[in-house]
């Protein structure tokens, strides 16, 4: 870090300041991307059995949808700050961020995965059983590989709210993006001070691009059918 | 489609909660009886309501008490920019603040020491304190003061200077910066509060143990004591910058202590066990009921008990 760096309050010195601070943003940045994905490959792991379950029994699909639905009403800041002491972990325990993601993307998910599942024509669940797909084995291999345009469509929901709201988790001590907007705000006085807070912005939507286009390269990887028949 | 006025009814639920959260966040104070508080509104953190020295204080001690409270931050920017708004006509501000001189806000005096001492000394996990650390925080602590202090947030606040090079300028200019083997061998994460202040204080211990040969991890900007406080009791963190005064109220809210030695002894008696204070330096920077110059003038105030006038 040099010891001389500019000190231009303008919004648009955004990149001076990243490069006179650039291991630091670079570490949180790093750690921001972790904490953005892990919680929506949990989640998903979490969400595909319950939204499995509401779509194999129906009377379950409202209260199920209804249930994880609420969770996402729950504001983050009292979840990071109620997630240590329920699960006895310590104060500054990394896991209390993902964990109290995971929830908020097991909300989205699993009416995504019903949903998803109930986007299979029935025409091809039938076709699937006659040819001797039973149970597990047509979850896994039809239907699940059908519904994933439908469920990844609610991943990119998920990661890309998972980027905004990690970046919360800034406040209470967390080394992420979040930081960014801690420091600008302490050193608001006497006027604003503008560089960490739009290079935080700049950083967040970059790396929301950055998961967004990766889930749809991952859709197109796992959906070859699809572009084989462009037109439907 | 039922679920989805659930979650509709629910987030608008929330949101009303929120909203009439935000609403009585500022509250009107008991009786003023025509004093000059009683037409003033004061601004501050939220439990600066409560708090010993703060409000309950302020009416105990000077017979003060304000028209009205409103609920701004623990001395940062929103309060800073409330009373240079006039949307509050006093504030609750640390007396380092470098937007004080800046903004050309008046320190009213505190004469019956309502405001409890808070000098800043090291809180160190006992088995960290070797003897060659505590001799370094000692040493730096003895270099310290509050107009040093002063500024150095200055360099920070003022002209966006990054805290790790501040602490090293101050250390070197002080000639604390030699380089020895006194605390060769430990290793200690060293831990701040969410704000500058407290972050380059956190850094000065630890580039002036760096010096010394111990191995230093940062944990900056942990946030609230009700974070790492416990942090420091499971050994996540082994050394913070405290002030004594509101360490002191943290571990022990009824204490009535005001002098810095008193408060220090104070403080000796509720440390957790697994936790010592080293020798505390003479830079405070502590609680401040700040006015605009504006103000002060219209109302001849130059200490707090001035606020009690008719």
């Amino acid at each position: 870090m040099t010891s001389m760096t500019s000190t231009s309050s303008s919004p648009w010195h955004f990149f001076g300041y990243f490069l006179d601070h650039r291991s630091q943003d670079l570490s949180w940045l790093w750690t921001h991307a972790w904490l953005s994905v892990v919680p929506v490959i949990i989640g998903l792991l979490i969400a595909l059995p319950l939204g499995w379950l509401s779509r194999r029994y129906g009377w379950l699909y409202p209260p199920m949808v209804s249930i994880t639905g609420l969770l996402y009403t729950i504001p983050s800041i009292a979840l990071f700050v109620l997630v240590p002491p329920l699960l006895g972990l310590s104060s500054l325990n990394p896991v209390q961020v993902p964990i109290a993601l995971t929830v908020y993307s097991v909300a989205l998910l699993v009416r995504v995965v019903a949903d998803g599942l109930a986007s299979v024509p029935d025409e091809v669940n039938q076709a699937a059983t006659a040819i001797g797909y039973g149970g597990v084995r047509r979850l896994f291999a039809v239907e699940l590989p059908i519904a994933v345009p439908v469920i990844a469509a609610g991943l990119r929901v998920a990661t890309v709210s998972n980027v905004s709201m990690v970046a919360i988790a800034g406040t209470i001590g967390m080394s992420n993006l979040g930081q960014l907007f801690q420091l600008g705000k302490d050193l608001s006085t006497p006027t604003a001070y503008y560089p960490p807070i739009v290079l935080g912005i700049v950083l967040c939507v970059l790396l929301a691009l950055v998961l967004d286009g990766l889930i749809i390269l991952l859709t197109r990887v796992l959906t070859p059918w699809r572009r084989a028949v462009p037109s439907r | 489609m039922k679920h989805k006025f659930l979650i509709a009814g629910a987030t608008a639920a929330a949101l009303a909660l929120t909203l009439s959260a935000c609403g009585s966040s500022s509250s009107t104070s008991g009786s003023g009886g025509g004093t000059i508080a009683s037409k003033l509104i004061m601004g501050g953190p939220p439990e600066f309501k409560t708090r010993v020295d703060g409000l309950p204080g302020l009416a105990k001690n000077y017979g003060v008490s304000f028209g009205k409270y409103t609920v701004t931050d623990t001395g940062g920017p929103v309060t800073v920019n409330a009373l240079k708004n006039g949307q509050v006509d006093a504030a609750d501000l640390f007396t380092t603040d470098p937007s004080i001189a800046a903004n050309g806000f008046v320190i009213l005096t505190d004469p019956k020491a309502n405001f409890a001492a808070q000098n800043i000394l090291p809180i160190i996990n006992k088995a960290k304190a070797t003897a060659g650390v505590t001799s370094t925080l000692n040493a730096l602590s003895a270099k310290l003061d509050t107009a040093g202090l002063g500024a150095l947030m200055v360099k920070v606040v003022t002209d966006k200077q990054d805290t790790d090079a501040v602490a090293k300028g101050w250390l070197s200019d002080q000639g604390l910066a030699t380089t020895g083997t006194a605390a060769s061998g430990v290793k200690l994460t060293i831990g701040s509060a969410n704000f500058p202040e407290n972050a380059l204080l956190a850094q000065i211990y630890g580039e002036a143990l760096k010096d010394q040969g111990a191995t230093i991890k940062y944990k900056l900007n942990i946030g609230s004591r009700e974070k790492y406080v416990p942090a420091l009791k499971d050994g996540t963190v082994d050394l913070m910058p405290e002030y004594n005064g509101s360490i002191l109220q943290y571990l022990d809210p009824h204490a009535s202590a005001t002098a810095p030695d008193a408060v220090l002894a104070a403080l000796q008696k509720v440390l957790p066990s697994n936790l010592i204070v080293l020798n505390q330096s003479s830079a405070a920077d502590s609680d401040a009921i700040v006015v605009t110059k504006a103000t002060a003038a219209k109302y001849h105030l130059t200490s707090i008990a001035d606020l009690a006038k008719k």
